[in-house]
């Protein structure tokens, strides 16, 4: 029980600590597929430490939203990897708090708490930043509730470590035109929510800028927070991604100790071969106009809605 | 019939390359590129034409195997040809006016496929056949006809419309080979040469339409003339 616990922190941990090399990762990939020599792999650590030095501005304009939003977006993505397979492919103590929808739902939360800051300064940039974000969203939702209908009805089950244990167990469902269409469909939403290339949303033009212009006004710890969130928010989804659809193997089965960090070890090597992907992606693709946003997303809902056809079938 | 003793890895690669096909038909629906819409046509066609292979590999008709190739030929690379040669001619690259965003057209498709499952279900429990690549095969067909007649009503370019006419035959095509394989093979070349002449008398009329109209959108011709 006590170790049970403790291999909860430690998944906890391995998504805080880790998450910002997985960004230095694709961005230093990124920086030597454009033949440039890239900030080497630790530089969000060392945006982070600098942010963390610094000194707080808060706007004559933000109520106490200003600095709830940082707060609850950071403890929303602590609070997922309790929920998800990240080090163990058996459930720990507390993960039976909420299934895929639950995670889903405190996702958007944090995100959700972003948006309303960006409204709160009543600076135009956040506005404009907050209303695209939530238009994305709009557009994103739909098909992210279709992909977890999807899982569900291939699994049977709303919990990700049951379809982790099915995936790992059967071959015939491993490669099932079902579950290839989610991972698709999964794929698609991936990009949209972490911020890559057909909705590339985080440039630093402030009049393009859909997720970094929410947090404009943030300056010092509390930007801090939110650019650790927001790469902790990658790392989950890539985490759901590897673990419940493309890779689930290299968890630890016993947890003991040293499968544990074997599986840390794992997440990396399987984050990198998305990143390689996402970098793929991001080369090859050019940025879509703001009235183009609906069709990598409506490649990605009838991905999902024929999946669902699919999992009716077999 | 063949379909009804299967065994589980033929069943499982005639699925895969009957949703492959169905996702190059979505490739033709989302995208506004003529050329795209070419290819994605030229890539179902050879699925199809392993698709014919596969079932004359597991159910012993040698004559298929000539379907197949026939198919490869005639589908996958003379009929893109000709209307390669068409949009060159023509010097057309996209749809200019879309009635339907591809967004909208995608979405609708994925209705469409659901209606397809639906409908289905029924026609497989009224034949008392409810294997799962039967009601796939059937879904499959109905929905590549169906999208074969969304691309005729909402695309004006004549290009679109010659290629939706094709996804629609390929739709028809698809479900004959798993449904009922040993189809004559008098009625695939009949077929096949049936579509060569629809293509080739195509060309001409664009070309005519291009000459005396200024135009192969059909958008543009409202007006009778004597």
């Amino acid at each position: 029980m006590i170790r049970d616990s403790l291999l909860q922190i430690a998944q906890v941990l391995t998504v805080l600590l880790l998450s910002p090399l997985i960004q230095g990762i694709i961005i230093q990939f990124e920086e030597r597929v454009q033949r440039a020599q890239g900030p080497g792999i630790f530089q969000p650590y060392r945006d982070l430490w600098k942010l963390f030095q610094k000194q707080i501005v808060v706007p004559e304009t933000a109520s106490w939203l200003f600095w709830a939003a940082p707060v609850v977006a950071f403890t929303c993505m602590l609070t997922v990897p309790i929920l998800i397979p990240v080090l163990t492919n058996f459930p720990l103590p507390l993960s039976d708090m909420g299934d895929i929808l639950g995670g889903g739902l405190i996702l958007t939360l944090g995100s959700f708490m972003i948006i309303l800051a960006g409204l709160d300064t009543a600076s135009a940039y956040g506005g404009i930043g907050s209303s695209r974000a939530v238009m994305v969203a709009i557009l994103a939702e739909p098909t992210l509730i279709l992909v977890f209908v999807g899982i569900t009805l291939l699994a049977k089950a709303m919990l990700p470590f049951v379809v982790n244990h099915l995936l790992v167990s059967s071959w015939a469902v491993y490669w099932s035109p079902a579950h290839l269409l989610l991972v698709a469909a999964f794929f698609i939403l991936l990009l949209v929510e972490t911020d890559r290339m057909p909705i590339h949303s985080s440039t630093h033009i402030e009049v393009y800028m859909i997720e970094e212009g929410r947090i404009l006004e943030y300056s010092g710890p509390l930007l801090a927070l939110l650019k650790w969130a927001s790469a902790m928010k990658q790392f989950i989804l890539y985490t759901i991604f590897c673990n419940v659809l493309i890779l689930p193997w290299g968890l630890s089965i016993k947890g003991t100790a040293l499968g544990a960090a074997g599986a840390a070890a794992g997440l990396i090597v399987k984050f990198t071969l998305v990143a390689c992907l996402v970098v793929v992606v991001e080369t090859a693709q050019s940025r879509l106009r703001f009235y183009r946003y609906q069709e990598p997303l409506a490649a990605s809902f009838l991905l999902a809605v024929l999946a669902i056809v699919g999992t009716q079938l077999s | 019939m063949l379909i009804q003793h299967l065994d589980p890895l033929a069943s499982s690669l005639f699925s895969l390359l009957a949703i492959v096909s169905l996702l190059l038909s979505f490739i033709m629906l989302g995208s506004r590129w003529l050329k795209n819409y070419l290819y994605a046509f030229a890539a179902e066609s050879w699925a199809i034409a392993v698709l014919s292979a596969a079932v004359a590999f597991y159910g012993n008709y040698p004559e298929l195997y000539l379907v197949a190739l026939l198919t490869a030929l005639f589908r996958g690379m003379l009929l893109p040809y000709l209307v390669w040669r068409i949009i060159r001619r023509l010097d057309v690259n996209r749809e200019i006016h879309v009635v339907l965003q591809p967004s909208t057209s995608l979405v609708l498709g994925a209705l469409f496929v659901m209606f397809a499952l639906s409908v289905s279900y029924r026609i497989a429990a009224d034949l008392s056949l409810e294997l799962t690549v039967i009601v796939l095969a059937l879904t499959v067909m109905l929905s590549m006809k169906l999208i074969g007649f969304l691309m005729l009503t909402v695309r004006y370019e004549a290009i679109s419309q010659i290629l939706g006419l094709l996804v629609l035959e390929n739709g028809i095509f698809l479900g004959s080979q798993i449904l009922v394989p040993g189809m004559p093979l008098l009625f695939e070349l009949v077929i096949l040469f049936d579509l060569l002449i629809i293509v080739a008398c195509f060309g001409v009329l664009v070309g005519y339409l291009q000459t005396h109209v200024g135009t192969t959108s059909s958008l543009d011709l409202k007006r009778l003339v004597g």
